[in-house]
């Protein structure tokens, strides 16, 4: 075989390899923030994370709750990124990561304006909605109660103006709705944001 | 303790023969250090929470002094094509380190680096001999070729490829998530690798496939600190180009090329004291050891 023939080849197979068809090419390229699978705070929307990312764990190796996990090769080209499970242990804000990522792919926020998400209620799955309980859980677990989950008529319900999307309440939430969900989720809306100019 | 204390004296004896202490032995000091950071930060970390020191030689944040891997660095800011400022001056000392005195964080810090002299040296200790064959070698220009694909490879994927491969940070990744996840990544298995192909060459990844070292002897071309033969001197016996862990032939000066990473083995090994470390200042050479300022 010629070089340039070996070349062309090993180019060709290795562009080719993402593009794979099936989950095998889908699953290397495909995004890891979902429902409940956030990035940590102050993250730059998902569209750009995973070239500003340069996987070097240091938020991971600073968050003092374990929150954060850090992605393996399965995960494709976002392997090595961080990633927050909120059910499993949510983010409880303290904002040490922001402070020491080097890329700016977690930028210095404050806070309140953190914004890794939105908390979604599932009417149909909260016990307080149904009717069954009188549970509250979300609310008292709220670190901003009253602002991010207020209680109309004994039922919580969520402000996205103040939600931080820090999941304290899905991982305090005790109805399990099967599939790594509870009745109160997490949906990644900002980090689908398109990145202006 | 006794017994230790008199062994070390014994092999200092040795090794020493009259000379000062030999790069060799600096640069094993010195990669052992730099190994003992990154192995015991992840337990600082996890158990005492002192964050002082904090990372691996990814990005290393030394209290409020960070550095980043230039080529990390490099790719994230080819691919998202913007600057952000405490990344570009993380960036700096590395850069400037690998300007002047070449790639010296591949030989002298480096953790795959370290792993793989432990390794040469157990190598050595066991089968006796005193220089390590090369069976595989492959042009050395492949280093250029191997920096060129990476990059390009990783803007057409959108995403830095090496950052998450890079071996030297994959040492710290691992030996992280063991202390706080109690898990081993799959990854590692690369590490696996480069070890079993020193076994076929000496340092056959850190030669040719390594873009991080590809970039740093890219940015260390022009260096000031460079290994110089004295031709008066040198008798062509070869020892240095059996010792040099690159493979290369300081004899005929390719120390001064850009694939030297500046180790100091083939001073090392030189009994005409034909190698020196010279120090280039716009032409005019300055050599090491003659200190003058």
């Amino acid at each position: 075989m010629q070089r340039r023939t070996f070349l062309k080849l090993l180019g060709t197979g290795l562009t080719g390899l993402s593009f794979l068809p099936g989950p095998a090419g889908a699953k290397l390229l495909q995004s890891p923030v979902a429902t409940n699978r956030l990035r940590p705070p102050g993250a730059v929307p998902e569209e750009i994370f995973a070239a500003r990312c340069i996987r070097c764990g240091r938020c991971v190796e600073v968050c003092p709750y374990r929150s954060i996990i850090m992605l393996d090769i399965r995960a494709g080209i976002h392997a090595g990124t961080p990633l927050v499970e909120v059910e499993k242990i949510p983010c409880y804000l303290c904002m040490k990561c922001v402070e020491v990522c080097p890329t700016g792919s977690l930028e210095r926020i404050q806070q309140q304006d953190t914004r890794m998400g939105l908390a979604v209620i599932n009417r149909f799955h909260c016990v307080a909605w149904l009717g069954t309980i009188l549970c509250r859980t979300c609310y008292d677990k709220c670190p901003y109660a009253e602002k991010a989950i207020r209680l109309d008529q004994l039922r919580p319900v969520i402000d996205a103006s103040a939600c931080t999307g820090c999941g304290i309440c899905t991982s305090a939430c005790p109805v399990a709705a099967g599939d790594d969900r509870k009745a109160i989720n997490i949906e990644p809306l900002y980090a689908r944001q398109k990145v202006s100019g | 303790m006794n017994t230790s204390a008199g062994g070390k004296d014994l092999i200092g004896e040795d090794l020493g023969k009259g000379r000062k202490m030999a790069y060799g032995r600096w640069r094993f000091l010195m990669l052992s250090i730099a190994f003992l950071l990154i192995l015991l930060n992840p337990f600082l970390n996890y158990f005492w929470h002192v964050h002082f020191i904090q990372g691996w030689y990814q990005s290393f944040g030394f209290g409020s002094l960070w550095f980043v891997s230039p080529l990390e660095g490099l790719e994230s800011l080819l691919l998202t094509k913007s600057l952000y400022l405490p990344s570009l001056i993380g960036m700096a000392i590395p850069v400037l380190i690998a300007l002047f005195l070449g790639r010296v964080f591949c030989s002298w810090i480096c953790p795959v680096s370290f792993l793989l002299e432990l390794f040469d040296r157990v190598r050595r200790l066991i089968g006796r001999k005193k220089f390590l064959k090369n069976r595989l070698l492959v042009a050395k220009r492949v280093l250029w070729f191997t920096l060129l694909a990476e990059i390009i490879l990783s803007m057409i994927l959108g995403v830095p490829l090496f950052v998450f491969l890079s071996p030297p940070g994959l040492i710290g990744r691992e030996i992280m998530v063991v202390v706080f996840f109690r898990t081993l990544a799959l990854e590692g298995g690369i590490l696996l690798l480069i070890v079993l192909l020193d076994l076929l060459t000496r340092r056959f990844f850190c030669r040719t496939f390594c873009p991080l070292g590809g970039l740093l002897a890219f940015l260390g071309r022009k260096r000031s600190l460079r290994v110089h033969v004295d031709q008066a001197n040198c008798t062509q016996c070869g020892l240095c180009a059996k010792s040099c862990p690159m493979g290369l032939l300081p004899n005929s000066g390719e120390g001064a090329s850009a694939y030297c990473w500046n180790c100091g083995e083939c001073l090392d090994s030189c009994r005409h004291d034909a190698l020196h470390f010279q120090w280039q200042q716009n032409g005019y050479t300055v050599s090491v050891t003659d200190q003058r300022s």
